[in-house]
């Protein structure tokens, strides 16, 4: 947090900008570490340049990608959601139970999932509804409502895990339209729809506004409240569909369906160029973020790096981003929680 | 003093009536009275020029006529109707709407929606955004004003005058809520232009006040003085009078400001006899920073200097930076011979420098924290023996010093914001005492926000202690508090140290001296 | 300049709302009231609760949560937040079981060394990067447990050698556990260090109000730094308890503990916003947490809702000691 009065003053000794309307320069970042990356592993393994292995690559990004479209708003906002994790696992092991499945005799099908994705926008809204009734940092509330959703996946477990025999949505994983499985052109309308949102829409305007300047949104007579809501309630069913393509991946429910989602999101969107003080960034800075991350894991497997250095892997990234980002603005008697 | 001039209002001919009148407005801040019965009226088709030195209560006002303050008594007039301000929105109704000092954009969105955002009409249906609309209204605004900005431009892209010319596009947005000519409140809207660019802002206020009323406030007098046809003055929270624009000239206007009381003799102490010391004890030299340049100073041993200046003329960071929490890129500062390291607030508090900081509530103090911490904070060696801290030496060392600067406190374990303003900051300045080695005090409006009698208090302590042979550099919360408290006056414009004025206790020069030195 | 002639009176009231004072008033005394009411409330459940077995066990299976929140108290303070407390105790877990047949008996000196020495790396990447503490220990969460998943190979590492961590499964006088007491200790020492130096003062100084505090001239990057260096070195020790009960190192042995170690910080009624609250609170708020999950089971309700019951402490227990007059804009 800085003072409002070094940052008028930061401002009166910046150089000026031209105008423009869209796409700078700094943009250009992350698609380009994408290509010298992809190009790179590429060199590297002979295993990573097959055409078959860049389907691998687009598919394993699918549900990162759908979480990541969630995230990416709230990043917008200058809040941030470590609730992914809680809110996949309900979903996931709710839309088991709700389509056809081993332990009930459900048989909703689409309406499940429908259901589903309801029950995670259900829990992304307490999250949005705690952050701006009770003031409490979101950080705080997201993670509250995590072990809360993870709570209810473990209700609903009940110690018997719930095997999907719907075929349509295990189809979703196996079946292939050009190449791709089914549920990788989900997380492809995902990003066309986050981008239409983020574009077109008021809700994702006002995001991206309460991200630059929420006081001015204030000032000009706004209620921010129930965008920010809004907006975390979106999240929420971002990670309830996210949860289902889990269910279907695996075929099965599992609590911990959604493990490490929050974090690879939050490396994914910073990766792409969402700041995490919010206001810049977007929907597609987060989908190059994502193929960043699942090309770069998805490489240092091809070339012999234990898989698990995943995590490890996406926390340097995500430290290092946020310092990169951080340095050039550090100031004197900066106050940094 | 609410000068009532209660005139029944069917009397009153609306079509003649001012676009704006105050009448007797008063608000009270807790411990303070930032507006005590202001009146003012603002005519048709006028630019009002609104004057008046920090803490006139200027802010308070506008504020109250936009509805961000519900004032505690008098009346605000529309076009001869009674209203009430609740929020911007009420006062856009009214045809009333302010640019703000610190520019009230989304720097990342483009130029059309900030022009209209939070009224958007129909550039949004059913939550949707239709970017041709959108564009139309906006170009619609910035047309009036006749501006050439891309209304699909990224506002943190364009230049701070554009971006002034957005906000104007904005306010005027507020034409569409009534059928009257609006009133544009614009706030310190120089404050972060080049003169360039001035020069197009004020081209376009006389422009407004083709179809407008404006009420233009600034710290330039002569900016004032050029684009107004009539300002007002307010000094304490009341209205002290106004002139007509023609004739009248900045210092005319700055006497009106500061009022012609001079003699203060409260704080009138006699100089401190100087201890006879051929070097100066703070040397500075060519001092450079983010905004100030090449600064040089001088301060001996038990002399006051006081440094005066207009916003934005750099004196607070100079004195920052001398406590090493603001960075320099030039210079030296040589404290009793040698080289003091800039680099922090660590190695200045060792090397017998205190700061004692404007902000006194989130900077100054540590509001929770009890009396005794706060006073022992810095100089922990005076309360421990080795690293173990002895509650009886603390005990003892704070009391000594609540008794010596006779600081009102129930006890040493109360929590500091409990305290009255005055007795806070003597706390604060205590901190620096306690061990007993201060060489050089840095002291940013030492008395802000304290009272008279509070003030003269600090003013005899801060007397006491330049005769102990403590240096001070004092930027004063008013001229004459710098004339009356200082040895000799540095005066900073535009971040440089232009001229220095001596003020011996026989010779001391009027605010207007200064005055001509710092516009 | 002709400032208003300002008034003010004597011995202003606080600054504070009549609410929070409040709020903080029943926060003061929240963990023990909670405290006591749980063990009521377990008792009138279940008449055999009270009995020394039972609480001897709770007593056992609460102190590496009492030694993690103790840890973490202490950057909470500072007005920061130590996430990756969880994932570096189980590194250190896998760290203990991979060095003891090497080191021996001064495996414990070194899991601890390592955990501090990690600890105060993340404080420095903080305090020098100034990176908001959440993202450099979520950062370093990730990466403890990516570290830990490699090492260990992504499996229990079972501890053969059972002298080592033998005297923590001791009991004083035969019935306080000793790793308990050993908890108590790292309270009891660290809250004493921090009363008879400036310690105490310049870290509450740094979480109420870090400007003022760097104004003052107080070590405030240094201060942090220490505080993530004890917070690491707690997170070590929690895991010679762990491994202790468990007889071997595992990658995820401590991941279910970030939860319950934030609830008993927040429980306790330490300010997440920093300056307000003590260890002594973290102890009492991990007491009340460890309760709750061994006396679930006990009143009959499915352990599952043990994790809806921490998301919910967690937001109503910040809600209640948040410092709001420091955040204007809540993100």
């Amino acid at each position: 947090m800085t003072s409002p009065a070094d940052a008028d003053l930061e401002v009166v000794h910046a150089r000026r900008p031209r105008p423009r309307r869209g796409v700078s320069l700094r943009d250009a970042g992350p698609p380009v570490a994408l290509v010298v990356v992809f190009g790179i592993f590429a060199a590297l393994s002979p295993g990573f340049r097959t055409l078959s292995n860049v389907q691998n690559v687009l598919d394993a990004a699918a549900v990162l990608t759908v979480v990541t479209c969630g995230i990416t708003f709230v990043l917008m906002m200058g809040s941030i959601d470590l609730s992914a994790p809680g809110i996949m696992g309900a979903s996931a092991i709710a839309v088991a139970l709700l389509v056809a499945n081993n332990r009930n005799d459900n048989d909703y099908g689409l309406l499940g999932v429908v259901l589903a994705v309801l029950l995670g926008a259900g829990l992304g809204c307490l999250s949005g509804l705690a952050l701006v009734t009770l003031k409490v940092p979101s950080f705080m509330t997201t993670l509250g409502i995590s072990a809360v959703g993870l709570g209810v996946a473990t209700l609903m477990f009940a110690g018997v895990q719930p095997n999907v025999s719907d075929r349509m949505l295990a189809g979703l994983a196996v079946e292939r339209f050009l190449g791709l499985a089914h549920l990788t052109w989900i997380a492809f309308a995902c990003v066309l729809v986050g981008w239409l949102v983020q574009r077109y829409s008021r809700l994702g305007r006002y995001a991206f506004a309460i991200g630059g300047a929420e006081e001015v949104l204030a000032l000009s007579g706004v209620r921010v409240a129930p965008y920010k809501v809004a907006v975390f309630t979106m999240a929420g069913a971002f990670y309830g569909l996210a949860g289902v393509m889990v269910t279907s991946q695996l075929g099965a429910g599992l609590v911990q369906a959604g493990r490490g989602y929050d974090f690879s999101a939050i490396a994914a969107a910073v990766v792409g160029g969402t700041l995490l003080i919010g206001g810049r960034g977007g929907i597609l800075h987060s989908a190059v973020g994502v193929l960043l991350v699942t090309v770069l894991t998805n490489g240092l497997v091809q070339v012999g790096v234990s898989p698990y250095w995943q995590g490890g892997v996406q926390g340097l990234i995500v430290v290092a981003a946020v310092a990169a980002a951080v340095i050039p603005q550090r100031r004197r008697n900066q106050v940094t929680k | 003093m609410t000068t009532n001039l209660t005139r029944p209002p069917g009397q009153r001919v609306p079509a003649t009536a001012p676009a704006l009148e105050v009448r007797g407005l008063v608000k009270h801040y807790p411990g303070v009275k930032a507006l005590d019965g202001v009146d003012l009226v603002v005519r048709r088709n006028e630019v009002l020029g609104l004057a008046g030195e920090n803490g006139a209560g200027k802010s308070t006002l506008l504020k109250a006529l936009v509805g961000l303050v519900r004032p505690d008594a008098g009346e605000i007039w529309v076009r001869g109707e009674k209203v009430r301000l609740g929020s911007i929105a009420d006062a856009a109704d009214h045809g009333i709407g302010m640019v703000f000092q610190e520019q009230s954009l989304v720097p990342n969105l483009t130029a059309a929606e900030n022009i209209v955002l939070g009224s958007e009409g129909p550039g949004v249906r059913h939550g949707i955004y239709r970017w041709n609309t959108m564009r139309r209204l906006a170009q619609e605004q910035l047309d009036k004003i006749g501006s050439h900005i891309d209304p699909l431009a990224r506002t943190d892209s364009l230049s701070f005058a554009d971006r002034q010319m957005v906000e104007i596009a904005k306010v005027l947005r507020i034409e569409e809520r009534t059928s009257h000519p609006p009133v544009i409140i614009l706030d310190e809207p120089t404050s972060v232009l080049e003169s360039k660019e001035i020069e197009t802002l004020f081209t376009q206020v006389r422009r407004l006040r083709e179809f407008a009323s404006v009420v233009f406030v600034s710290h330039r007098l002569d900016e004032v003085l050029d684009v107004c046809d009539r300002v007002a003055v307010l000094r304490g929270g009341r209205s002290v009078g106004e002139v007509p624009a023609a004739d009248a000239a900045p210092a005319e206007l700055h006497r009106m400001m500061i009022g012609s009381t001079g003699s203060d003799d409260h704080y009138h102490g006699a100089a401190a006899e100087r201890p006879d010391e051929p070097r100066p004890r703070l040397v500075v030299r060519g001092l450079s920073g983010r905004t100030f340049r090449d600064v040089d100073l001088d301060v001996h041993a038990g002399e006051i200097v006081g440094i005066v200046g207009v916003h934005g003329s750099g004196r607070e960071d100079v004195c920052r930076a001398l406590f090493g929490a603001e960075p320099t890129t030039a210079g030296e500062v040589v404290l009793d011979g040698a080289r003091l390291d800039l680099s922090g607030t660590r190695a200045a508090c060792a090397a017998g420098i205190g700061y004692v900081p404007a902000e006194r509530k989130t900077e100054g103090m540590v509001g929770p924290m009890s009396v005794a911490d706060n006073m022992t904070l810095t100089k922990q060696g005076s309360r421990c023996t080795g690293p173990v801290v002895r509650p009886r030496k603390q005990a003892k060392l704070v009391d000594r010093w609540i008794e010596r600067l006779s600081i009102r406190t129930p006890d040493r374990g109360t929590a500091i914001q409990r305290l009255s303003g005055g007795n806070q900051q003597k706390v604060v300045l205590a901190r620096w005492l306690v061990a007993g080695d201060v060489r050089l005090l840095l002291l940013d409006h030492p008395t802000r926000g304290l009272d008279v009698g509070a003030r003269s208090e600090v003013y005899r302590l801060l007397r006491e202690l330049a005769g102990q042979g403590v240096a001070m550099v004092l930027l004063a919360d008013s001229l004459e508090e710098a004339i009356g408290m200082s040895d000799r006056i540095v005066v900073m414009s535009d971040g440089r140290a232009t001229t220095e004025v001596a003020a011996p206790a026989d010779g001391k020069p009027t605010p207007l001296d200064l005055v001509k030195e710092m516009v | 300049m002709s400032t208003p002639a300002v008034t003010e009176p004597a011995v202003a009231g606080p600054p504070v709302t009549g609410r929070a004072v409040a709020g903080r008033r029943l926060t003061s005394f929240m963990p023990v009231i909670a405290l006591v009411v749980l063990l009521a409330a377990l008792t009138v459940a279940d008449p055999g609760f009270l009995t020394l077995n039972s609480l001897t066990a709770a007593a056992r299976t609460s102190a590496p949560l009492v030694v993690l929140a103790a840890g973490a108290t202490l950057v909470v303070l500072c007005g920061g937040i130590d996430l990756s407390i969880a994932a570096l105790c189980s590194l250190a877990t896998v760290f203990f079981a991979l060095w003891l047949p090497d080191l021996g008996g001064l495996t414990t000196v070194a899991v601890v060394a390592a955990t501090a020495a990690i600890g105060a790396a993340q404080g420095v990447a903080h305090v020098l990067l100034r990176i908001p503490s959440f993202i450099v220990t979520l950062g370093g969460l990730s990466i403890f447990s990516a570290i830990a998943l490699v090492i260990s190979d992504a499996g229990p590492i079972r501890v053969v050698d059972r002298d080592v961590t033998h005297w923590l499964t001791l009991y004083v006088g035969g019935v306080v556990p000793m790793a308990f007491v050993v908890a108590l200790l790292v309270v009891v020492v660290v809250s004493l260090v921090l009363r008879s130096t400036p310690l105490e003062s310049w870290i509450r100084a740094t979480g109420y109000s870090e400007s003022a505090a760097r104004l003052a001239g107080a070590p405030v990057d240094v201060v942090k730094v220490a505080a993530f260096t004890v917070s690491g070195a707690c997170a070590g020790l929690a895991a010679i308890m762990l491994v202790s009960r468990n007889f071997s190192g595992s990658p995820t042995m401590a991941d279910n503990l970030l939860l319950p170690a934030v609830a008993a910080i927040v429980v306790g009624g330490t300010a997440i916003t920093g300056g307000h609250g003590s260890l002594w609170r973290s102890l009492a708020g991990a007491l009340v947490v460890t309760l709750l999950r061994v006396g679930l089971p006990i009143v009959g309700v499915p352990s599952a809702y043990e994790q809806i019951l921490y998301g919910a402490i967690i937001v109503a227990a910040v809600a209640l000691t948040l410092d709001r007059s420091k955040v204007q804009i809540i993100k």
